[in-house]
């Protein structure tokens, strides 16, 4: 259990810290397409524990949020789409369950649960995550083509980089 | 009692999660500029109307104090009438007319449907917009001095930043003194304002006038903002720090004036084209 506690503190500092410092700035000022960003910190909320209880889940994710908000200086806008990521996440854990269920006291990573079942369970968070955060940083639905445009280019290049994270950590918890 | 405690445990996510987004979309509106002109002008858009109704009904009932104030105002402007019509504009030497300065302001009288004093960033909200030729980034004033900045405009209003917003910034002078520096607000008084940047040997003394410079294209010179209210200097500064009292009661305003500066294009593309040769 302080092992899972450890492992979860540890991989929140570091990928705040790497999305703040590294990830903020690629794509960021690129003039003729702004529509490519990476984003890496939700890694954290995919890969909490199954059994954690969704108050805790949401009071992480906009804690993560708000830590990402101070580097992009946007206060509430990486805050809002994390703490929907956070809601959504049981729904969508119910949603891709296994027909003989999770071990609920594991995280669920590639080295758990397979990469097949990963990737279409980071796809589904990640492009939740995206929109969200796509839509409340315009703050309105006239723009909808540039949001949607921005999540689908975005999602690409995250998803690949969540799968890096994975392949290089292998994390079991 | 026991079922509503059963009801909140067992939506328990639902709420946190409802309260958190709250936070969060609280923080998004107020701390970040786009979203937030965004949200003003969409509230703008669905409760101008009933704002305007409630105004209306408010307004009625302050007439009395607005009637003794309008009446002092036309007394001053008559008074001003009369001195032009005998000596000409006082500023100008006898002889030498610059016909440009003539004409130079105009003023639109609108009328005050929001307003707030106690945030960090306050905006108001007028009456006019778009179609009455309100265009962003007009002066906002009253006879009693600065009240802010157009920063949005929609077809029939427009969103004011007031001088009340901790990015207003107006340049400003010492009445008769000429020095000048600009004035901004970092107390949380609506009274007090700040105004840097004028040089310790600069002879400045409690209770001066401090009125506006006219550097900048938004607001005509000389008009009244406050008076001296505390002097200082940091030890091996040389600049003064002076806390400036308004002429202007922020909290009670209901009619005010945009100004249209006619030459203010001219004057801001001048001053692009030099900076920019500076670079």
């Amino acid at each position: 259990m302080n092992s899972t506690i450890y492992h979860n503190l540890l991989r929140f500092l570091g990928l705040v810290v790497f999305q703040g410092l590294v990830f903020k700035n690629i794509g960021e000022n690129w003039d003729g397409f702004p529509y490519l960003h990476i984003f890496i910190y939700p890694v954290f909320l995919l890969l909490l524990p199954i059994n954690i209880p969704s108050p805790l889940t949401l009071a992480l994710g906009f804690l993560l949020g708000i830590s990402v908000d101070f580097f992009y200086n946007t206060l509430g806008v990486h805050a809002s789409a994390s703490v929907c990521s956070a809601f959504l996440r049981p729904y969508v854990l119910r949603f891709l369950e296994p027909r003989n269920g999770y071990n609920i006291n594991y995280s669920p990573t590639i080295a758990r649960v397979g990469a097949g079942w990963f990737v279409r369970y980071a796809s589904l968070l990640l492009t939740i995550h995206l929109f969200f955060y796509f839509s409340v940083e315009a703050f309105t639905f006239v723009y909808i083509a540039d949001i949607l445009l921005k999540t689908l280019v975005s999602f690409v290049i995250s998803l690949v980089f969540v799968l890096i994270y994975q392949l290089i950590f292998n994390p079991l918890e | 009692m026991l079922q509503l405690l059963q009801l909140l445990l067992r939506f328990s996510g639902l709420f946190v999660f409802l309260l958190l987004e709250l936070v969060c979309f609280s923080m998004v509106v107020k701390y970040n500029q786009r979203q937030s002109s965004v949200y003003l002008n969409t509230v703008n858009r669905f409760s101008g109307t009933i704002q305007e109704k409630t105004a209306a009904v408010y307004q009625y009932l302050q007439l009395y104090d607005e009637n003794i104030r309008l009446a002092r105002e036309n007394a001053r402007l008559l008074a001003l009438v009369a001195n032009t019509d005998k000596q000409g504009s006082p500023a100008e030497p006898d002889g030498i007319s610059a016909d440009s300065s003539l004409r130079r302001y105009q003023f639109q009288p609108a009328k005050v449907i929001r307003n707030s004093i106690n945030q960090h960033h306050n905006y108001l909200i007028l009456d006019k917009g778009l179609a009455d030729g309100v265009v962003p980034h007009s002066g906002v004033v009253t006879d009693m001095g600065v009240v802010g900045i157009v920063r949005d405009v929609s077809e029939h209003y427009c969103v004011v930043m007031s001088l009340l917003h901790r990015q207003a910034k107006v340049s400003a002078r010492i009445r008769d003194k000429g020095f000048f520096g600009p004035l901004t607000w970092r107390d949380t008084n609506p009274w007090l304002f700040t105004l840097d940047d004028i040089p310790k040997h600069a002879p400045v003394a409690k209770s001066d006038t401090i009125e506006t410079s006219g550097y900048s294209s938004l607001f005509p010179p000389g008009l009244m903002i406050g008076v001296v209210d505390r002097l200082s200097m940091a030890p091996g500064s040389n600049f003064f720090n002076i806390t400036v009292r308004s002429s202007l009661d922020m909290s009670n305003l209901q009619h005010v004036y945009i100004v249209k500066n006619l030459l203010a294009a001219e004057q801001d593309a001048l001053e692009r084209s030099a900076a920019k040769s500076d670079e």
